[in-house]
């Protein structure tokens, strides 16, 4: 087998995938890896995979930051089962995308997420109401409040998941370190919350609880369950975020995230 | 008698403390961060739409606590299952976990629920309401809250139009119903092992022998418990993964969290046991003050009991398609399968 990697491609390498039964009707999959970069990444091509694949009796997936939950029907497969099957694809699966590397390339591994990634740029404010948890953040981080904006802004993050309420969990912010989480979760975060925790950045869709550190708000809408789908983006898409007055703030309230793309078609038309 | 569909409306006259349209949940939602939400107590509500006819996923209508009650404007069959409690049609007594029909104008009054938390009341036919995710189950977090007011007008499209008995105003069906205890006394829960049971010493013991009570805190996302713990050790911190319904979590204070259909999808406490799926429906029924204990099963077992639960909600179906078929009541497979009209 060539286990050359094709030219500006990740190494494709068979996956070691540990399987947890996580009671009657749910398998908990991981990679075994020694790096937590290293289990993420195993964790989304697991993902893909099991999309990929619909296993017999695949009821829903639930990803978590280096991890895959796959629940399913327990009268239809066992736990056993359902994890030789996955391990089979995914044996099969790296041989082909190893294969097809060049002439492929990384969308090969697809699933929903098929489509090419978008780019969506979304507006911050910060202020001292909107961004609680800055000074913190620099402080625990050992660089200025202005530093750890410049690494928000400057840092192109991935869509890693959409966790809670469809809420994108994108990484990663190249922070001389990692964030804690509050140590007393608020119990309500607004609303378009730009927030961090470890090396991830994710904005809160509707109000909730939440237990990350916020460093600024969106007036954008991320999530609208009028709009369909309700989100525009998925997993795999691409962000960058960028910080701009307040003053900006009542010209954007409110306005339906779309792609940086689409956007820009629009203002283009609209204003030239 | 079935005839071509007809739009009905049912006038609601009384609330109850919280009602909502509801189903099953959604499906192939969780990956989008959407729990699947839907019925707490999926056993009740599968029957009820059984019980009329409907397909188990068809929309119905959950109430807790307090007085329901609505008046038709024309014949509905109906079907009220759940905690017990008094339902009424016109001021007569009629039975739960049976199809009941009631005559246009009637009031039908659902009260006094005891011993659980939870009554489902389903419609032959289709409730008309928006769907969210190809679900009607709330989703008040996102905004789809699906709540039933005091005064609403709902919809009802059916092909029901009455029923005559020969020689009974309310006829008599005798079907196979599995009716679920509601004991009044303390409840037990079947459970399996969890990732972390083994890191807690003493926690298997405690959770096999101690009475665990539900407190005033439960809510729909879980049922948080009173009751000895243990908490974990040697763990390091766990990064957020994914956790199922059922799932037995220890938070950091001294409490054991169960969590429901409305869960936060992903979560990094430890997970010290899993409520098997065949106990699901029970948990989704307990109210703040019921005591529970715990017993552990093998994996075999839980899916054994899983087994005969779902044997037993397939029987039903057949005896109610065949009843619905002889007595020329209209039933969902039949309309399903009908071609549609030229």
């Amino acid at each position: 087998m060539n286990l050359q990697p094709a030219p500006e491609q990740p190494t494709q390498r068979l996956l070691d995938i540990e399987a947890t039964p996580f009671g009657d009707s749910g398998l908990m999959l991981r990679v075994a890896a020694s790096t937590a970069e290293e289990r993420q990444a195993g964790s989304r091509l697991i993902r893909e995979l099991v999309f990929d694949l619909q296993p017999h009796g695949l009821l829903d997936v639930v990803a978590g930051v280096d991890s895959v939950l796959v629940e399913f029907d327990c009268l239809a497969v066992s736990h056993g089962q359902l994890a030789q099957t996955i391990r089979l694809a995914a044996a099969g699966g790296a041989r082909v995308a190893g294969g097809l590397g060049a002439a492929g390339g990384p969308a090969a591994a697809g699933g929903p997420e098929k489509t090419a990634a978008e780019l969506f740029e979304i507006p911050v404010v910060v202020s001292e109401a909107f961004s609680p948890d800055l000074p913190g953040v620099a402080d625990e981080l050992g660089i200025s409040q202005e530093a750890v904006l410049g690494i928000l802004e400057s840092t192109e993050l991935s869509i890693n998941l959409l966790a809670s309420a469809m809420a994108p969990m994108m990484g990663s912010l190249p922070f001389p370190g990692q964030v804690s989480r509050c140590r007393e979760p608020r119990t309500n975060v607004d609303p378009g919350s730009v927030m961090v925790a470890g090396t991830s950045a994710i904005i809160q869709p509707f109000p909730g609880p939440s237990g990350w550190k916020v460093i600024g708000r969106t007036p954008l809408t991320v999530c609208d369950i009028k709009e369909d789908p309700a989100t525009s983006y998925a997993p795999g898409d691409r962000v960058r975020f960028r910080v701009v007055p307040e003053s900006e703030w009542e010209a954007l309230e409110g306005q339906f995230l779309r792609p940086a793309a689409a956007n820009s078609r629009g203002t283009t038309d609209g204003n030239r | 008698m079935a005839t071509a569909e007809q739009t009905v409306g049912l006038k609601i006259r009384e609330a109850g403390w919280l009602s909502t349209f509801q189903d099953l949940g959604r499906e192939h939602s969780e990956h989008m961060g959407v729990p699947c939400g839907g019925a707490a107590d999926q056993h009740s509500a599968s029957v009820a739409n059984i019980l009329v006819g409907n397909l188990r996923t068809g929309t119905c209508i959950e109430t807790m606590g307090g007085r329901f009650s609505f008046t038709p404007d024309a014949p509905v069959l109906i079907a009220v299952t759940g905690a017990p409690a008094d339902v009424t049609v016109n001021g007569e007594a009629a039975a739960m976990w049976e199809p009941v029909c009631v005559p246009a104008g009637a009031r039908v009054i659902i009260a006094n629920a005891r011993g659980g938390m939870r009554n489902y009341l389903a419609f032959n036919g289709t409730l008309a309401t928006g769907l969210f995710m190809g679900s009607a189950a709330p989703e008040a977090r996102m905004g789809f809250p699906q709540q039933i007011g005091v005064g609403q007008d709902l919809q009802l499209a059916t092909s029901y139009a009455g029923f005559e008995h020969p020689y009974l105003s309310q006829p008599l069906f005798r079907l196979p119903v599995p009716v679920p205890a509601f004991s009044p006394g303390t409840w037990h829960i079947d459970i399996v092992d969890g990732p972390e049971t083994g890191a807690a010493p003493g926690i298997r013991e405690l959770l096999a022998c101690r009475e665990y009570t539900v407190t005033a805190k439960s809510n729909h996302v879980g049922l948080r418990l009173d009751g000895p713990v243990v908490h974990p050790e040697g763990l390091g911190e766990i990064v957020s993964h994914g956790v199922p319904i059922g799932a037995f979590e220890i938070p950091h204070g001294d409490e054991l969290i169960i969590l429901g259909r409305y869960r936060t999808l992903t979560a990094g406490y430890p997970i010290v046991a899993f409520a098997t799926k065949a106990s699901l429906p029970m948990l989704g029924q307990a109210r703040p003050g019921q005591k529970m204990t715990f017993r552990w099963v093998s994996n075999d077992e839980a899916v054994e009991r899983y087994r005969e639960q779902q044997r037993l909600l397939t029987v039903l179906e057949e005896r109610v398609r065949s009843l619905f078929g002889a007595v020329r009541l209209p039933h969902a497979s039949v309309q399903a399968a009908r071609p549609a009209a030229a």
